[in-house]
């Protein structure tokens, strides 16, 4: 073998603290190198043509760079290396940067382990072979979970962009949490008429296929080809006949069923449309509180229903969809403030949580948008909002900031004076987060034009008096205690992981942090993509959004989605398994361990061996540590790849 | 390439390339100070490191070795971690039956966002390792052979040990060949023993026809185990008998799919414990430098608690005193699969407070002394694979990578280290799997005391998986499984 070895200064990044012209005349010396050079940025452009003459002069057959880390340009160096000829595998990376030059300033110790670092890669190198990436088809379809506004996004981006979208929702309409918002900050704009369009524009288009009040029960495959099954909950209503009339709704005589559209703030009847502009508007039988499953009779939908949709012995479905990328926007769930005894766990009627005010202000809500007290129904001339209920706080392990509380609060606390001019608001925070266009400048309208009285500190107990509320807190800017009677409390819950998110995060195999939210691939430069190939995250199950930053990134997912499939085929990365079937005594143990199913039994002149799925398999090399005959190898990481660096290292 | 004298340490790290080699690089994008001594290897997941690495490197004269993957449940990979984490375990308190320090060896978790966690990681191993110091190489120890040499007396068995009397005895095995008359119509074969070459050997005997049948013995000297053959047997119908013991190891061949239920006829007897071959002959040797023919003796008998030996000069030998070391310790006197012939066979006692006495012996032992020890023991080893040979449960057969080149995971030298690494490529291979039949210590030529290796594997996997092999043969062997959260596995706190 004929190997080059170019060892970068990176200015004086590395230059400063290690003897680089030192460690490429020591590289000379190692097995197999006929060529080595020092350089001032080997990623440059002058620093790449350098190693691509120096390829040709020397006929070299592979190439070791010794600079920065390699998760940093080892794709530009792969491709440097291929532009003059070699396959991008002939190319071994050593971090003399990151490792070394950055973490001591000891010049002889950092040169010395520069050196060695770079013999580690060299005795790798002279093991690597040339792998060739294998192409396959792709199902240009793609899977949205979740029908929230990030969801629908991304649905319609991808039907506009020509490809079909599967949308699984999980409740009977799509809208999310949006759907249930009365306005929407900092323009006030309502907000079912700005979400409305679009979801009318999912049921209409003719790429979007809808499932409502279904999930995804099973996820199989690798990106390009997933199979999913869904499951199709029972509605108990043919929703191909049902109109969305509503006659059902008038007659039903069972009228207790939990609202969960509103928040449970009221209760409807049993069988349901949860909001006028649902979409699909359809029907559906809430089995709990319906009298014929819970008594065996009635039957009063079933008999007013013009089109006949009713369907008592419905039951559920599983159907099976094939897709090449799947986008994940399955939103957020509410923080549950009856955690918090010092708000009354619950136990007090007036006390609400903020998106349940947010029903009391819609038009279209129980109340049909004049804001009443749950318990009394009176109108509250004083409303107290306390922020950061379960955000900020490591004493209910919500540490983390929900983002979008401030906002809304100050929207809720206009609205109140919008719909009740003679009312007073008070709102008790942290701090005020407003760091989005127009933010700030909306809080401060809150303040300065609605007179809504900002109360810098937390509350520490709300005591019940008379018809009213003693919320009693601290003013830390005036360093004094505080007591407002309160006719309504309205508490600005935080954000958590939908629940269910962890479960699904398994079916997809992508990781999920300590509160259950999606891990994004990487923190800043790949924020809708998460390390399984294929599999795209929008909105807020990344972690609480605002409805601008999810629809853009459902946007973005599109677009990621549209890139991805804009290929005609897809490149496998061939750093993956691969079976020695001389070796391979057909123990099986590699398919056990296998995180992604990606071995499997094949038969050979009678006997049974392991073969690997080549695009389904994803490199982690978990099987080769199983194998004890070494039959299975990952590629580029070989048993014998790692031996020669630890050899290196340890035996001469 | 040595390292700087008087500064560094031959320190070794295994990274896996989504977090911690990131985690890594994070620190050093911060300019978080470390020691120098590590020199980093990239992985793509910890679930990559093969705990041989490590053997390798410290075998190799690296001084400290440190893996470290994503956190539990963060794995790139969903599940490497998890695996790694009992594989690592596991080597970790393997370690010190080769008196190699556990502390040398760590793993850990670190995230690709944690560089000031990396950087006191390493400051605090690389410390550890520096109170050390250089890591003593086994080939360099002080040679330290303690073992009582075989013949001597060892503590009393758990289980007193007596034969049935010889007409019990002769009924039993009666009723054993019926019950394989009956079914070698069948079948291709059944394996049972008959007698050697002499009367102190028994040797596997094939029945194919009813005949042979008659030639089937039973007694203390049928110290084979005869799973061993079964795999070769794939894909025909073939019958086996056994001891307790041995049924284990069809068990743990039937879990690992190397042989089908339904090709298997399994015979049992319950057994009475068996002879070490080596500690009668050394019994019956009339003098020094005498060979070994003049002990052979023209036939045995079992009589209660001994054995007589009938030849020139009569000898009779409690059974106690010539036991094999495994039946000891035995909890499984009756076979716990197959058609069984109980015999009068006695209860089968609880597994013992007492540990092997091999392993008693390298439990007593300072690590300094089991460097010596081990280095003593390979200074004698053959390397010719007697032990691996004899193993039920070394199924790679011609494909074991001690002799492969590809992955080459040890030389031809006939060095200390490469015939160690080998034995540990033994134990590890059977972590989880060894049933403790003792094959590859009997068929040791040098009489190297193996098996105690395995014994050591065996309790490690006992404590932290609660496992024992050849037990069950649905259980799934605990290094291909994990748990999410490990009931016996704890943070080793870096």
């Amino acid at each position: 073998m004929r190997i080059g070895v170019f060892v970068c200064h990176c200015g004086s990044n590395i230059g400063g603290t290690v003897d680089v012209p030192g460690v490429a005349q020591v590289a000379r010396a190692y097995p197999d190198v006929v060529f080595s050079s020092d350089t001032m940025y080997a990623c440059s452009e002058p620093g790449q043509a350098a190693i691509v003459d120096a390829i040709r002069e020397h006929a070299l057959d592979g190439v070791v760079v010794a600079s920065c880390t390699p998760r940093m340009h080892e794709p530009t160096f792969r491709r440097t290396v291929e532009r003059a000829g070699l396959n991008r595998y002939m190319f071994e990376m050593a971090n003399i940067r990151e490792h070394v030059s950055w973490i001591g300033k000891d010049r002889e110790a950092n040169s010395n382990k520069a050196a060695e670092l770079v013999r580690m890669a060299v005795e790798k190198l002279r093991l690597n072979a040339p792998l060739y990436p294998k192409s396959f088809d792709v199902t240009k379809r793609v899977l949205v979970i979740g029908g929230g506004v990030a969801g629908i996004q991304a649905a319609l981006d991808c039907a506009d962009g020509g490809i079909e979208v599967v949308l699984v929702e999980r409740e009977s309409t799509i809208g999310g949490k949006m759907a249930k918002l009365d306005k929407t900050f900092p323009t006030v704009d309502c907000s079912s008429c700005i979400l409305g369009p679009k979801m009318v524009d999912v049921s209409q288009h003719p790429n979007i296929r809808l499932y409502a009040h279904a999930e995804v029960e099973k996820i199989g495959g690798y990106v390009g080809n997933f199979k999913v099954d869904v499951r199709r909950k029972a509605t108990y209503v043919d929703w191909e006949l049902c109109t969305g009339c509503g006659l059902c709704m008038e007659k039903c005589p069972s009228k207790k069923s939990p609202d969960a559209f509103n928040e449970h703030v009221g209760v409807t009847t049993s069988i349901n449309i949860p909001f006028p502009q649902a979409i699909p508007k359809k029907a559906i039988i809430d089995p709990t509180s319906c009298r014929q499953f819970v008594k065996g009779k009635c039957g009063v939908c079933a008999k007013v229903c013009p089109t006949g949709a009713i369907r008592y012995d419905m039951e559920d479905q599983v159907v099976t969809e094939e897709v090449g990328a799947i986008i994940t926007a399955t939103g957020y769930d509410l923080f549950d403030y009856t955690r918090y005894a010092e708000y009354g766990g619950g136990r007090y009627p007036d006390v609400i949580t903020s998106l349940q005010y947010e029903r009391l202000l819609s038009a279209s809500g129980p109340t049909g948008g004049h804001v009443k007290r749950p318990s009394d129904g009176k109108e509250p001339k004083t409303v107290v909002f306390i922020q950061c209920v379960g955000s900020r706080d490591r004493s209910v392990d919500r540490p983390y900031c929900s983002g979008f509380c401030c906002m809304y609060t100050a929207k809720q606390a206009v609205l109140t004076k919008d719909h009740i001019p003679d009312s007073r608001s008070y709102v008790f925070y942290m701090d005020i987060r407003a760091n989005g266009k127009m933010y700030e400048e909306f809080t401060r309208r809150a303040m300065e034009e609605y007179g809504v009285q900002y109360v810098r500190g937390r509350v520490s107990m709300i005591v019940p008096q008379g018809d009213k509320y003693l919320v009693r807190g601290v003013d830390t800017l005036l360093g004094e205690q505080v007591e407002v009677p309160a006719d309504l409390v309205v508490l600005a819950v935080g954000a958590e992981s939908s629940h269910g998110a962890p479960q699904l995060a398994e079916k997809l195999r992508i990781s999920y942090d300590n509160y259950g939210f999606f891990m994004e691939s990487h923190c800043k430069l790949r924020p809708v993509e998460t390390n399984t190939a294929g599999v795209y995250l929008a909105g807020a199950c990344q972690g609480p959004k605002d409805i601008p930053s999810s629809v853009g990134q459902g946007s973005a997912a599109a677009a990621k989605v549209l890139g991805l499939f804009s290929r005609g085929r897809l490149e496998s990365d061939p750093q993956i398994s691969q079976v020695d079937v001389r070796r391979c005594v057909g123990c099986g143990k590699c398919i056990t361990t296998c995180p992604y199913g990606a071995i499997e039994w094949m038969e050979l002149r009678g006997e049974m061996k392991a073969r690997v799925i080549e695009t389904v398999c994803q490199g982690c090399g978990i099987c080769t540590v199983t194998c004890p005959q070494g039959a299975i190898q990952l590629q580029h990481f070989t048993d014998n790849q790692i031996l020669a660096e630890v050899n290196a290292l340890c035996l001469s | 390439m040595p390292v700087l004298k008087g500064k560094e340490l031959r320190v070794v790290g295994f990274l896996c390339n989504w977090c911690s080699y990131g985690g890594a690089d994070t620190a050093g994008v911060g300019r978080f100070s470390q020691p120098t001594d590590l020199r980093i290897i990239r992985v793509p997941c910890s679930g990559r490191v093969d705990p041989m690495f490590v053997v390798k490197a410290l075998l190799g004269g690296a001084d400290g070795v440190l893996v470290s993957g994503c956190h539990p449940r963060d794995c790139h990979y969903s599940q490497g971690n998890f695996y790694a984490r009992r594989r690592l375990e596991t080597l970790k308190t393997f370690l010190p039956a080769l008196g190699i320090d556990p502390d040398r060896f760590q793993y850990t978790w670190v995230s690709a966002s944690e560089g000031q966690r990396w950087k006191n990681v390493v400051s605090t191993f690389v410390e550890k390792v520096h109170q050390l110091g250089h890591a003593p190489r086994i080939e360099e120890a002080a040679p330290y052979l303690p073992l009582a040499e075989k013949g001597d007396t060892l503590p009393a068995p758990l289980r007193p040990l007596a034969w049935p009397a010889a007409g019990t005895l002769t009924a039993s095995l009666e009723q054993l060949r019926e019950k394989i008359r009956a079914a070698l119509p069948e079948l291709d074969c059944v394996i049972g023993w008959q007698q050697g070459f002499d009367a102190l050997h028994a040797t596997p005997l094939f029945m194919r026809k009813p005949e042979d049948v008659d030639k089937l013995t039973w007694g203390p000297l049928n110290v084979h185990n005869l799973a061993t053959y079964l795999p070769q047997f794939k894909n025909r119908k073939v019958g086996v008998v056994v001891k307790g013991c041995d049924s284990r190891s069809v068990i743990e061949l039937l879990q690992e799919k190397l042989v089908e239920p339904d090709n298997v006829r399994v015979f049992g007897m319950a057994c009475e414990g068996v002879v070490d071959v080596e500690r009668v002959r050394k019994a019956m040797e009339p003098a020094e430098g005498a060979a070994c023919t003049d002990v052979a003796p023209a036939a045995v008998a079992v009589e209660g608690d001994g054995l007589a030996f009938e030849g020139d000069t009569p000898v009779r030998l409690k059974l106690a005193d010539v036991v094999a070391e495994k039946c000891r310790t035995c909890d499984t006197p009756v076979p716990l699969l197959g058609d069984v012939v109980e015999g009068n066979a006695s209860a089968p006692a609880g597994p013992g407070p007492d540990a092997p006495p091999s392993l008693e012996a390298l439990d007593a032992m300072t690590p300094e002394q089991r460097r010596g020890f081990w280095r003593a023991q390979m200074d004698r080893c053959l390397r010719c694979y007697a032990c691996r040979n004899a193993c039920p449960m070394c199924v790679c057969r011609d494909h074991c990578i001690a002799e492969s080149r590809d992955p080459h995971w040890t030389t031809q030298e006939g060095n200390v280290r490469e015939k160690l690494q080998f034995q540990v490529i033994h134990a590890l291979h059977l972590a989880g799997r060894c049933t403790e039949c003792g094959e590859c210590q009997r068929a040791c030529p040098v009489n190297i005391p193996v098996l105690a290796l395995k014994q050591w594997m065996n309790r490690s996997v006992l404590t932290l998986f609660d496992y024992r092999a050849g037990v069950d043969v649905n259980a799934v062997p605990p290094l291909l499984a994990f748990a999410v959260e490990e009931k016996n596995i704890k943070e080793h706190g870096l």
